[in-house]
């Protein structure tokens, strides 16, 4: 599975660019967008109701944030997809382990999880209620269940990835099954998985958010529903930005936590590691080079 | 042709006591396909072989039931026990790098080392290694960042690092440009000398395959058969200029011939 962010990214060439310019870029696009918006909402060319001015929403959001609204409701959302997203990728993972070791595990149990994948989750979602109650389980659940199938696919797909010589050499120096699995097959599959997870991350928010809308007494879903029913168009979309804001963190944390996990992706992470193993290691060095 | 071809008649020799490998009727099959059918050589200590053959005539799998990688039919010793799984005294090397590009070229030399449980205490010896190949100021770099010829050269010193008395190497330069496989191959004939191991070297190259070895058992393709063996008794330490000995060139043809005749 690929992860779409971060292909756009590449294909952007943004990555290529020198980052002063790329800041001044992205602030004037922002701006521009933002004028746009000012222009259409003030010369009436969209109803306020359908695009309130950006000036209204920053009010209804202040308005919330101030009540500490937003926080209490914000908080509620995040556990259900902090939790639902630990839980499913973390399910994910196991089983994708499990099948990686045996194979007819595999087979037997792959059907299933193919059926769960093409089944639209969001139609569970009244049955859990009704299973779970009208807590965070329910939601926690639907978020899991929509969480779980990228991590598995992409956690199996890395780890049935490792290079038949690299086995062999394992084998050869006399490696024991878990030596491979955690010196080989699972390093070597670390990029796929992350990919996963931060497809993941934002599968969570959109399960937190749908269990939300089917039923719920808090949470920054039923917010959104409530003040759409309200026709307060501005409170929505304050709360709308405030759940793009959440998914870019979410994203961002995954990404950083790739960053820094897979190091040997990234040729910077690649020569501060050089660097700092020759510094260290410096005294051996010298040392040897004299019994030479 | 000359008179006296430096060949040998191929039986398994009887005398085991100074022999390394000795395989006796060896075969493998995968389903229906026989890749090595009724293969038997031996290998005495020391000695440098190579495995040649055209591409698909069972050289790789041969080695590999060696190194007790794979299941096979017939019998192999290696210093007189049946091979029965891999051993701490044969080490491999394979035409890819296999290097692991989470660790440091010192990470990989360490690797044997660590997989048997002492890291730490071997940094040095591994260091050592990796001046030994060619690599000093290079120890810390990561594999992303070391061209093909360096990755095989770390290759190499892990090689070295598992302390093995039999080295089995699969084409281990067969990936790399012409110079650089040169240049290889004498440090290899170097570190053979130094360490006094028994190494197998499976090639497709008749010149690399003299240039290199003691003997050269020669293969043929469909299902793997020795053809032969041909002796390649040349002084050592070897350079580059033996090339140009009639010698030489006398061997690389009596390869040739036994390669000509069984295809």
């Amino acid at each position: 599975m690929t992860d779409p962010i971060a292909t756009l990214e590449i294909e952007s060439g943004a990555s290529t660019r020198r980052w002063p310019i790329r800041v001044v870029v992205h602030l004037l696009t922002f701006a521009a967008v933002l004028a746009v918006w000012v222009v259409a909402s003030n010369q009436g060319w969209v109803s306020e109701r359908i695009l309130p001015p950006p000036a209204e929403v920053l009010e209804s959001w202040w308005n919330l944030a101030s009540k500490g609204i937003l926080a209490d409701h914000l908080g509620v959302t995040l556990w259900e997809v902090f939790a639902g997203f630990v839980i499913g990728a973390a399910g994910g993972f196991i089983i994708a382990v499990v099948a990686s070791f045996w194979a007819d595990f595999r087979s037997v149990v792959w059907p299933y999880m193919v059926a769960l994948q093409v089944t639209p989750r969001v139609a569970i979602a009244p049955l859990l209620f009704i299973w779970l109650g009208f807590g965070a389980l329910p939601k926690i659940v639907l978020a899991a269940t929509i969480c779980f199938f990228p991590v598995l696919i992409n956690s199996l797909t890395g780890l049935m990835l490792v290079d038949e010589e690299a086995d062999q050499l394992f084998r050869s120096l006399g490696a024991t099954r878990s030596q491979r699995f955690f010196r080989l097959a699972l390093p070597g599959a670390l990029p796929v998985i992350f990919a996963g997870l931060k497809t993941s991350i934002s599968l969570a928010l959109i399960g937190a958010i749908v269990g939300e809308f089917v039923s719920a007494q808090e949470g920054l879903g039923l917010l959104i529903q409530r003040f759409s029913f309200q026709l307060n168009t501005s409170a929505a979309y304050a709360v709308l930005l405030t759940l793009t804001v959440i998914g870019l963190v979410l994203y961002g944390l995954m990404e950083l936590a790739d960053r820094w996990i897979v190091y040997w992706n990234r040729d910077d992470r690649l020569h501060h590691r050089t660097e700092h193993a020759a510094s260290k290691h410096a005294a051996a060095l010298i040392r040897i080079s004299k019994n030479q | 042709m000359g008179k006296s071809r430096p060949l040998e008649d191929l039986r398994p020799r009887t005398s085991g006591q100074t022999d390394c490998v000795i395989a006796n009727n060896v075969s493998k099959s995968f389903g229906s396909v026989v890749a090595v059918d009724q293969v038997s050589f031996a290998i005495p200590n020391g000695y440098f072989s190579a495995l040649l053959g055209p591409s698909g005539c069972g050289k790789s799998t041969l080695l590999r039931m060696v190194a007790g990688l794979i299941p096979f039919e017939g019998s192999l010793t290696l210093h007189e026990q049946p091979v029965e799984g891999p051993r701490p005294e044969v080490g491999m090397m394979f035409q890819t790098p296999t290097l692991l590009p989470w660790r440091s070229a010192l990470e990989n030399v360490l690797l044997p080392a660590v997989i048997r449980g002492r890291d730490e205490d071997d940094r040095e010896r591994a260091l050592h290694y990796l001046h030994l190949v060619g690599l000093k100021d290079r120890e810390f770099a990561y594999p992303k960042h070391l061209s093909g010829g360096m990755q095989q050269r770390v290759s190499l010193a892990r090689l070295l690092m598992t302390g093995a008395d039999v080295l089995l190497l699969d084409e281990p330069f067969g990936a790399l440009d012409e110079f650089t496989r040169e240049r290889l191959n004498i440090e290899l004939l170097r570190i053979h000398a130094e360490v006094e191991a028994t190494t197998m070297f499976v090639t497709h190259s008749i010149s690399e395959a003299v240039f290199l070895a003691d003997e050269i058992l020669v293969m043929t393709p469909g299902p793997g058969r020795l053809a032969g063996v041909v002796k390649a008794p040349f002084d050592r330490p070897r350079d580059i200029d033996l090339m140009r000995t009639p010698e030489f060139t006398d061997t690389v043809f009596a390869v040739r011939e036994m390669l000509g005749a069984t295809i």
